[in-house]
């Protein structure tokens, strides 16, 4: 083992160095990044604030979703369940116990400690109904898998608008109002815009974080194994079906999470958080954004809400923003097999290669090259068009 | 002598057909065995028998781990494999979208029992990666290390193959078919690696293979089946003469 110091201290230090050092490092990236993001919540028109604050929680919501479909294998159709766990865990526990909170800790901070609470109440409920209906699911593979998820997230959104014991309110949903909370003197709204920002910036940043370890840790490669043969993995001496329930088990705690913040966001815990079309977003952010990268959920997230945004802004095609969604989806899928995320990776590639070229030989060799990698691609797409086409013989 | 794996009257029934019938075999841990036979003999349905791939319909399977002979007929593959019978696939089965090193570095981490470990990083387990490069070493693979298994040629492959099974340190080491599909350049090099593996490495091997050159000469035994059943067991020379074997082998696989 190499001794290197582990303090909190020296590794701020190294990491400030790496900063700083010439060069794109990605510590500096990340702070760079983090300034923008933080920048942003202050500079930026209310509205855009407001989208933006969707687009983090649908990439937080994806994310959760790709560590059980892009890293395990396995496709749930029913992990807007989950959402709909956290959005009306968190309802149901500001309705029911804001009152008592507010007679233990005092009406000022009441608003405040109840959000904390009601969140590590709402995740609790959405563990809690992962254990079953995981443990249940995994007994399936494939597209059973995908079936099964399905029929309990229409379960959960029946049971939502039935409304047992007038708990969940039926179809109207349940108001989420996040009053003024009052500490020291000082005041604030956790509801207002800018302020939920930050609280949703902070809160998907640890959750990003927190997904990233797992998917590097040993039980993420284990994930990993099992997506790619899960008799292998067996046959290695991993219980392929435990794992698989864990797995489960964590992504939903992570959509979980997910929905305690789209119910502040919304202002309530509406049964459309439950429906399958809501799983569908999931789906379609990560297959747009590209599965196999660990970027990909959020970077489809950020493509699906701004093109549908973008849509929404021209009432004549706003009509049929499904229509554009679906005509995008086509263009992903036959283009770009490995996401949108993949795609800038190669534009990546090509950047450094064409920057490469531009060094070793000026502005011509830089010509020179991205005139030959275009033909080069053409003749590839023909090649393969052509062999597409039953495979004729020349 | 140590019998390490022991059947009892195995037995598999598939409908009508009875493709395993009745074989009770000892395996000793000072031989390389040879499970031949022709095809359709029921090579493949008793090693998955042996692993608990397929449940028997009626017999028993012992196996040595922790010094004695234990039953592990009802167990599932994982439970098998924790246990220290590890096998090797006939048609290449290895994570293709993993590099080699972390292939291996599947193997570990399910011997090392860390597979609920979301706290480390993987790869940081020191004792776990001189263990991998350690075998890497002994199969050839290092240069390979950090390379996606699907860009990898199939005489690569089949070595991570059986790089992947003797990661997780097995008491009985099952080779399937080890040479499936190679040329005989790669088939000498997976011989020879086969021998250098049993030099080696504390585990018993039980291969089965069709390539009798191959047959003859890693194994001490060799047993024979024929229609899910024994037909001959014993020394090479001695089994290869028996009329029956022949038999066994021209009556189904004439041309």
């Amino acid at each position: 083992m190499s001794t290197h110091d582990d303090s909190v201290t020296s590794r701020i230090g190294e990491f400030t160095r790496d900063a700083v050092r010439n060069g794109w490092t990605r510590e500096r990236c990340v702070v760079l990044l983090s300034l923008g993001l933080l920048l942003f919540g202050v500079v930026a028109p209310s509205f855009q604030i407001y989208l933006f604050t969707e687009f983090l929680i649908i990439a937080l919501f994806a994310l959760a979703f790709n560590l059980l479909y892009g890293y395990t294998g396995l496709l749930s159709f029913g992990h807007a369940m989950f959402l709909a766990g956290g959005s009306y865990g968190l309802a149901i526990f500001l309705q029911e116990s804001e009152p008592y909170v507010s007679n233990v800790v005092g009406a000022g901070p009441a608003p405040l400690v109840s959000w904390v609470l009601g969140a590590v109440f709402a995740v609790s409920l959405v563990i809690a109904m992962a254990v079953p209906i995981g443990w249940l699911s995994v007994r399936l593979e494939e597209i059973y898998f995908a079936l099964i998820t399905l029929a309990f997230g229409m379960l959960v959104y029946s049971v939502i608008i039935q409304n047992p014991q007038g708990l969940t309110a039926g179809s109207d949903g349940i108001n989420v109002l996040l009053g003024v909370t009052e500490i020291g003197g000082a005041e604030f709204r956790l509801g207002d815009r800018q302020i939920y920002y930050y609280l949703t910036l902070g809160i998907v940043g640890a959750s990003t974080y927190g997904i990233w370890r797992i998917v590097n840790s040993p039980f993420g490669t284990i994930c990993k194994s099992i997506r790619e043969s899960p008799e292998r993995a067996a046959a290695l001496g991993v219980d392929v079906r435990f794992h698989r329930w864990m797995t489960f088990i964590v992504s939903a705690a992570f959509v979980g999470i997910a929905g305690v913040l789209i119910a502040g966001l919304s202002n309530v815990a509406s049964p459309y958080h439950a429906h399958w079309s809501e799983s569908a977003t999931a789906v379609v952010a990560t297959v747009i954004g590209g599965a196999t990268y660990f970027a990909g959920p959020i970077i489809g997230a950020f493509v699906y809400l701004y093109a549908r945004w973008g849509i929404s802004r021209y009432p004549a095609l706003e009509a049929h923003w499904e229509f554009f969604m679906g005509v995008l989806i086509i263009l992903v899928v036959l283009y770009f097999k490995v996401g949108a995320a993949g795609g800038l990776y190669m534009l990546r590639t090509w950047l450094l290669d064409v920057q490469a070229a531009y060094r070793r030989g000026g502005a011509n060799a830089a010509v020179g090259f991205v005139r030959e990698s275009a033909t080069n691609k053409l003749r590839r797409d023909s090649d393969a068009s052509e062999s597409d086409t039953g495979g004729v013989e020349r | 002598m140590t019998v390490v794996l022991q059947t009892d009257g195995l037995t598999r029934q598939f409908g009508q057909l009875t493709a395993v019938d009745g074989v009770s075999l000892e395996i000793d841990d000072e031989e390389v065995t040879s499970i031949i036979g022709p095809n359709g003999a029921g090579k493949t349905t008793f090693y998955n028998l042996l692993t608990g791939v397929l449940e028997p319909t009626s017999g028993a399977i012992r196996l040595r781990s922790d010094g004695e002979l234990r039953e592990i007929t009802d167990d599932p593959p994982h439970e098998v494999a924790r246990r220290g019978l590890s096998r090797s696939y006939q048609i290449t089965n290895v994570f293709e979208g993993l590099t080699v090193r972390e292939n291996l570095r599947v193997a570990r981490i399910a011997r090392e029992g860390r597979t609920l470990d979301f706290r480390s990083r993987a790869g940081s387990n020191e004792a776990a990666n001189e263990q991998i490069d350690w075998l890497l070493e002994l199969t050839n693979l290092a240069e390979y290390a950090d390379t996606e298994c699907d860009e990898l040629s199939h005489g690569e492959k089949r070595k991570v193959e059986i790089a992947l099974a003797l990661a997780i340190e097995p008491t009985v080491f099952l080779l399937d078919e080890p040479t499936a599909g190679m040329n005989p350049t790669e088939t000498r090099k997976i011989v020879s690696l086969i021998h250098r593996l049993n030099d080696e490495i504390d585990a018993t091997f039980v291969v089965t293979e069709h390539d009798m050159d191959v047959v003859t000469d890693i194994s001490d035994r060799i047993v024979v089946l024929a229609d899910g059943a024994v037909l001959a067991e014993g020394e090479p020379a001695e089994v290869l003469a028996d009329e029956r074997v022949t038999e066994a082998y021209l009556g189904s696989e004439a041309l």
